[in-house]
Formats: structure tokens, sequence, C-alpha cells
């Protein structure tokens, strides 16, 4: 059951307010990639402080650096649920968690994040797993 | 910011390996633990040689990976655990399969059937049985489609369906029959038989896939 949104709002924002395209329905999340040419990176938000509560920031840490996707959208599980659903058939391959975060080049998965990657991490350690990420894909993209 | 549990464990919330003084293995996302118990939250289990994996390869492939879970929620005895770690903390080494959804080739050859390093193999029976079916559908240039999705009680689903070639399809051309692959498919297919079993016991189309870790009865569904 989706929480209250007013205790999620803040949380939706720290993405947003850095520039993240916040994706609630499916065929926004289509439409977002659909586009198949350049890097985009799709992150799974959460209320879970234990993972996202360092995801958010150390996104917004990584999105500082020189090398970086060129679009970045997210979806939030438990609340906005088709679109979460929509886009983990982008990464069906993939036991779904989250948070979690997807880059993709040119429309195919490159680099997956699972939710045990980022938990107990401090945000400076998620963002040097995502920097090197960007480093082997992003290099040259116009973000 | 986030939600918070002062109330609970150092390690809610975390994915933990818990290994047990048996062959079982358990990975999952810490709830509680104390003196009598560990409780996990959507969580997998192993048991050693199950589908040919030791409990180390299980965790490897877990810590590159991540797990479908097969359970809620678990309560495992204390008195059963060995160790817990941070499915985070583990390094997979390099015999793990590779990273999801990687860049498959481009499409390859024609295997011949029954060749060893077949993508797929088909069985006698299954080509007859593909044959006559595409000869009931009536349409010129069907093949036989087979795919993976995620989904099902073991976590992927076998899709088989009639379809032409699409782009980007590896093709395995039987002669009388084509079966194509879509390219993220492949990787999860790689060395499976398709059989075909008729008479009353029958299952219809089988799959056997050396790749699954585990599989459903329904015989639909698998793990990797």
């Amino acid at each position: 059951m989706p929480y209250p949104e007013e205790l999620v709002k803040p949380m939706r924002a720290e993405l947003s307010s850095i520039g993240v395209k916040e994706l609630k329905s499916g065929a926004e999340v289509d439409a977002f990639m659909a586009q198949k040419t350049g890097t985009a990176m799709v992150i799974v938000n959460s209320v879970c402080g234990c993972a996202a509560g360092g995801a958010r920031p150390g996104v917004k840490l990584a999105l500082n650096a020189t090398n970086k996707p060129e679009r970045v959208a997210t979806v939030f599980a438990g609340q906005d649920l088709e679109a979460v659903a929509k886009a983990r058939s982008y990464f069906a391959d993939v036991p779904p968690s989250s948070p979690s975060i997807a880059l993709f080049k040119d429309g195919e998965l490159v680099h997956f994040v699972p939710r045990h990657m980022i938990e107990g991490r401090d945000p400076k350690t998620i963002a040097a797993d995502l920097s090197k990420a960007f480093d082997s894909y992003c290099v040259g993209a116009k973000a | 910011m986030g939600t918070f549990h002062n109330d609970k464990s150092a390690l809610h919330g975390i994915t933990v390996v818990v290994d047990t003084n048996g062959p079982k293995v358990y990975v999952g996302r810490c709830d509680d633990e104390d003196t009598e118990k560990v409780i996990l939250l959507d969580a997998d289990v192993h048991e050693a040689g199950q589908n040919g994996k030791t409990k180390a390869d299980y965790v490897n492939r877990a810590a590159k990976f991540g797990v479908w879970k097969k359970f809620d929620h678990i309560v495992i005895p204390r008195n059963e655990v060995a160790s817990i770690k941070r499915l985070g903390e583990v390094e997979p080494v390099a015999e793990a399969k590779p990273t999801p959804a990687p860049k498959v080739e481009a499409p390859v050859g024609v295997p011949p059937p029954g060749n060893a390093n077949a993508v797929v193999t088909l069985t006698a029976a299954a080509r007859e049985e593909v044959k006559r079916l595409i000869q009931v559908e009536g349409k010129p240039g069907l093949g036989l489609r087979l795919g993976v999705k995620g989904g099902g009680c073991s976590g992927f689903t076998y899709k088989l369906e009639f379809d032409t070639k699409k782009e980007g399809d590896m093709v395995i051309d039987y002669g009388d029959c084509n079966v194509f692959l879509d390219r993220k498919s492949t990787i999860y297919l790689r060395g499976i038989t398709l059989d075909h079993q008729k008479g009353l016991a029958g299952k219809g189309f089988v799959f056997h896939n050396p790749n699954a870790t585990n599989t459903c009865g329904c015989g639909e569904s698998f793990a990797v």
C-alpha cells in the first residue's frame, strides 16, 4: 500500500530538484525509454531510509561529475506502481530491488546497481561506484 | 531522509547472507535478529549441491545479481546460523555468470542439431511438433520464437510462440524449421534443449535448462 504522499514528497523532491525527471505512469516510462540513442539512467527511488536515504544524495553527488548520463529519470517504488513495473520491464533480467539504479547506453542496459550495493553505504561511496560506471559508459555525453 | 527503525537490529534493512551449520544458505533482507532467531524478508534459500551449485557458487551469483525472492518472510533459528554477512560485502569471483543483460555478440552461425555448442537444441520430437504446428498455422516464414521474461514463481518464464524473424534475432536453422532468439534471451537459453512429450502423461513442450539453478514444479519458470 502506498505511503501518504506528504511523507514521500520530500524524497521525490530530493531528486526532482536536481533535474531528475519523475516518471509516474507506464506511458511516461515508455516515452522516456523510447529514445534509443545516448545514455540514460533510471533510478528506482524508495522510502527506505536504510538504502534510499544514501542513494539519493549519492546520485546527486555522482551527477556533479563531468561524465554522466545524458538523460536521468526516476520512478518511485511502492508509490507509482505502474511506472515502476514498466521501468522494471526494461531490466527484467535483474531481480527487482529498490532502491536500484539502471544505466542504459543506446537503449541497452549496461550497468545496474542493485539495492544490496547501496544499503549501508554512504553517499560518497555510492557516488564513487556510479562515477566509475559513468566513466566507462558516459564519456563525452552531453548531459 | 527516509524511514528509520530504531527498535530493530543494526542489520535491519540490509541484504545479508545467512550461512548455516547445515547445507542451507539464505539470502534476504534482514528484518531483525536476536539471540533466538534471524528474520529475513524477501528471501531465497539454497541447499549445497542443489542444481550442481555449491553454497559459494550460489552466494557468488547472488552478490552479482541479487536474488529472486521465494519467501516473503522466513525465520531462521539462531542455533542453525554459522555466520551473517552483508551481501554487498561479498566480492563476486570471476566464475560468476556475466553481468545482467550484457551485450550478446551479433547473431552467429547456424549450429547443427545436437552440436554441443548450439545455443538451443530441439530434439527430433520437438522439431516434428513445431513443423506440424507451423503447417497448421499455414503461414509461410513462421518459425519458433524462444525467449525468457521476468516473472513466474522461480524468477523467469519461458516464452514460446510462433513468429517471424525480427531484426537482431539469432536464427537457428534446422532445415525444416527455424528457431528465433532475441539477444537478451540468448544468454539464459544457451545450452537449453527443447523436447516434446506426447501421450497422456506427456507435458507437451519441455525445457531442459542446464543454466537453471532452480525450477518450478510447473516447468514454466526457472531461476539462474
